[in-house]
């Protein structure tokens, strides 16, 4: 019994150590000009192009540090709010409760609606996608195309991309009957190439992207604009979303350093970068 | 009649399972080795990982593994001993154990990650690193650590331990000397199990360890696991795939590697044991 608590006691005191140890404070992160380490978190369709432009920032700013995670654009609203991280990422406008938090614009994303390669649709209304999602139609041979079941791709909850589905057409996601849900962009375009009668929408530089290099999807024009970077870049493309960071508080409450790299990435230093994304830089 | 439809089944099965096996090993070599080199083993990754290298993410996940080895061991381990060979004079505190760490065990992963985001990340104050990310998965792993090598001790004949006894030998020395020797290939099984859980591990470390593929500088600095490395190059960049291929070989090369290498530790360790006494 004696040795039995001897042994619980050493396990008490390592698991304390342990503790101990590792309640090391993290640095401010805003110490002098230019110098000191920035948390970003966010949404994962602008983490790797922020990833790539802090990579840069660091060279041309030696002494500072800038971490990017990831999480979606909801995480990065919270922790933008409780101050987790010094810069949130979100891939859609703000909402009207988030105008507690100023968000900078950094570049531009459209959303196309995608099917397969070879479905023999050249291009399906707005009227007929709505009816698609809401489970009114579910044989393509009801608008004119083979005779298969529809296969409706969404996206999951929480996601920007929904958001923006949702907003343009005037859904709410409870009226939408989905065969699947998908997350990430990519997994959309796998669904999509996968299944001929399938129906999805991705980013559109991705879905470009992929169809150039012979995935087996097709981009759908919308209201007879072409899906294409060209007409997100002109703004005549309609279902576009600018991609933004975003800090608490007005702008004058973010720190030097913050500042100093919202506006580098919103600057066309980094235009290829965010072209070699498959994202739409801001005009200068 | 009957044996020989039973032999046919079992080589069956046993066939499909190889097979299944083959063509997912066959799969990532045929796709990932063309795109596998020393100068991808060796460099940094850039253009969100499509081009460059994953040295830094490499480095990340053995310090990740380290980390959550070398506190999940003990502690597994020393829980185990206490279940197994002290626990039986208070049936009901070993019961409850059991009870939580088969509970434990089947939490998702997911939850492990949460939990890890707000107490290591959080409320201790370790924010997105190596150490927040190897804790959390220490305790993903400890529940399978504790309950196979409690089985593996458990399994040592009871006669050793009246021989031991018998003898007068000291309680440590009969753990140290006769249970844990006889109990290793148990032992091993349950870390090797523990080590790839750890190293496939994607969701407990996204909000842990982080996103971040800078070579990392301490264990308090955000460093990318190789399984979140894959997940991100496949499901999130576009034109990542080649690489996630080439990284997911890696992955498996370096699970193969630690696991030759555990085996063999262990076997030399119970060598000098054996060989000592």
């Amino acid at each position: 019994m004696c040795r039995a608590r001897i042994r619980l006691n050493a396990l008490c005191a390592f698991l304390l150590l342990m503790v101990a140890c590792s309640g090391e404070p993290q640095q401010s992160a805003d110490t002098g000009a230019l110098t000191g380490q920035l948390t970003l978190t966010g949404s994962s369709t602008v983490a790797p192009l922020i990833g790539e432009i802090a990579k840069r920032f660091e060279q041309t700013h030696p002494g500072t540090r800038v971490d990017v995670q990831t999480g979606g654009s909801s995480r990065g609203v919270a922790d933008a709010r409780r101050g987790t991280a010094d810069i949130g990422m979100v891939s859609r406008a703000l909402n009207a409760d988030e105008n507690d938090l100023t968000a900078y614009p950094i570049a531009l994303d459209g959303v196309a609606m995608i099917v397969h390669r070879d479905n023999p649709l050249p291009v399906l209304s707005e009227e007929q996608i709505v009816a698609i999602y809401t489970g009114q139609v579910t044989n393509w041979r009801e608008i004119g195309g083979a005779d298969a079941p529809i296969t409706v791709v969404n996206k999951a909850e929480g996601r920007s991309t929904l958001e923006l589905f949702l907003g343009y057409f005037k859904l709410r996601n409870e009226d939408i009957k989905p065969s699947i849900i998908i997350g990430d962009n990519q997994q959309g375009i796998r669904t999509v190439a996968a299944d001929p009668n399938a129906i999805g929408y991705v980013s559109i530089g991705t879905a470009t992207y992929e169809a150039s290099r012979g995935t087996a999807i097709k981009a759908l024009s919308m209201g007879g604009i072409e899906a294409s970077l060209e007409n997100v870049r002109n703004g005549s493309f309609p279902l576009s979303r600018p991609l933004h960071l975003v800090t608490l508080g007005s702008a004058e409450q973010a720190s030097a350093l913050a500042r100093s790299f919202i506006e580098y990435a919103a600057s066309a230093a980094v235009s290829d970068l965010t072209e070699a994304q498959y994202f739409v830089p801001l005009t200068h | 009649m009957a044996d020989r439809i039973a032999t046919v089944f079992m080589w069956g099965v046993a066939l499909l399972i190889s097979a299944v096996f083959a063509w997912i090993v066959g799969d990532l070599l045929l796709q990932g080795l063309p795109h596998l080199s020393w100068g991808f083993l060796s460099a940094t990754p850039t253009d969100a990982g499509r081009a460059g290298g994953i040295l830094p993410i490499l480095v990340s996940t053995l310090l990740i593994l380290a980390v959550c080895m070398v506190v999940a061991i003990p502690l597994g381990l020393g829980t185990a001993v206490l279940l197994s060979e002290f626990g039986r004079r208070n049936p009901l505190f070993g019961r409850l154990v059991r009870y939580s760490l088969d509970v434990l065990a089947g939490v998702p992963s997911i939850v492990f990650g949460l939990f890890g985001n707000a107490f290591f990340s959080l409320y201790l104050g370790m924010g997105f690193s190596i150490l927040s990310g190897g804790l959390t998965l220490a305790c993903m792993v400890l529940p399978l650590l504790i309950r196979s090598s409690e089985t593996a001790l458990r399994a040592v004949p009871d006669d050793y331990r009246r021989a031991a006894a018998a003898l007068g030998l000291p309680v440590f020395a009969t753990l140290w000397r006769i249970l844990l020797p006889a109990a290793t290939p148990g032992l091993i099984a349950g870390l090797v199990l523990g080590i790839g859980r750890a190293l496939a591990e994607t969701a407990a470390l996204l909000f842990t360890s982080g996103y971040v593929d800078r070579m990392p500088g301490s264990l308090l600095d955000s460093g990318r696991s190789l399984s979140i490395h894959i997940y991100d190059l496949a499901m999130n960049v576009p034109g990542g795939e080649s690489n996630a291929y080439a990284s997911a070989v890696v992955l498996i090369m370096l699970l193969l590697i630690i696991n030759a290498l555990t085996f063999r530790a262990a076997d030399r360790w119970l060598h000098q044991r054996i060989t000592a006494v």
